[in-house]
């Protein structure tokens, strides 16, 4: 836990039952660096910094995992379905190349 | 003379084991320089699909735009018809382009639990190329997708 990073989880549609298929959205600020960019002010290349590594849990079960490089636009975005099987939260966990490590959380409420 | 020769055999034997210490190090630099990112596009297929040949097929489904005017954020949509069952089901999706520095963008790893082969993101691209959707099922066959993108301001660097 370095620096808090903004992020956001976004279930979709925003009503759903037991059973539904959902799409899960994750967001987060992150400049994902390349390693090959110029710092504009100082003329240094500024260091590769991006997440590689993403999990998505449901209750501490993961579902989805991922491994990302710097091919991945800053402030990254990524989107799976999920098929909700009750109450529960939703965690994503993701780590950067640096050894950040973040997570964030959603309830899941189905109605119905 | 006992003390000279020793004295030599010493040097001889540091000498011995300093030279492949240092090609060692040497390799290892070279390996690192290298590094599993600077793979180009068919080693980066070959070392997902370990030889197996992967197919063009409809099933998957890759949405891109056709003319992205900023190749930092290209938006990326895959869908894959294929059912999600506990047996049979889609085990990975792969984000490659042809021509990127680093051709690998994202991997992303199933389970029956997502119920649908679908995934979304934004990649950056360098130049007008190919973005290629590798799909891996769980009975180890591979299917892919490709389209090329025209690209009018490069994204990377």
């Amino acid at each position: 836990m370095a620096e808090a990073r903004k992020s956001m989880i976004k279930i979709k549609p925003k009503k759903y039952k037991v059973g539904d298929t959902v799409k899960v959205d994750f967001i987060v600020i992150h400049p994902m660096d390349t390693g090959l960019q110029k710092d504009k002010k100082t003329g240094e290349i500024k260091p590769a910094h991006y997440i590689d590594n993403i999990t998505f849990s449901f209750d501490g079960t993961p579902f989805t995992t991922m491994k990302v490089w710097e091919t991945v636009s800053t402030n990254p975005y990524f989107s799976v379905n999920y098929k909700v099987t009750g109450k529960g939260k939703i965690t994503v966990d993701y780590t950067d190349n640096t050894g950040e490590k973040n997570s964030k959380s959603k309830k899941l409420k189905p109605k119905g | 003379m006992k003390r000279r020769n020793f004295i030599k055999s010493m040097m001889a034997v540091s000498a011995v084991a300093a030279t492949p210490m240092t090609l060692m190090a040497k390799e290892e630099a070279k390996a690192k320089k290298k590094g599993p990112n600077d793979l180009d596009y068919t080693a980066a297929v070959a070392a997902i699909t370990s030889g197996k040949e992967a197919k063009d097929s409809d099933k998957v489904k890759l949405t891109v735009p056709e003319i992205a005017e900023n190749g930092a954020v290209v938006p990326v949509k895959v869908e894959v018809d294929h059912p999600m069952e506990e047996a049979n089901y889609v085990k990975a999706i792969h984000v490659l382009s042809t021509k990127n520095g680093n051709v690998r963008c994202v991997d992303v790893m199933l389970t029956p639990a997502n119920a649908k082969g679908y995934f979304a993101t934004r990649i950056k691209l360098s130049s007008t190329q190919e973005v290629v959707a590798l799909v891996a099922l769980s009975d180890g066959t591979f299917m892919k997708a490709g389209k090329s993108v025209k690209v009018t301001i490069g994204g990377c660097g």
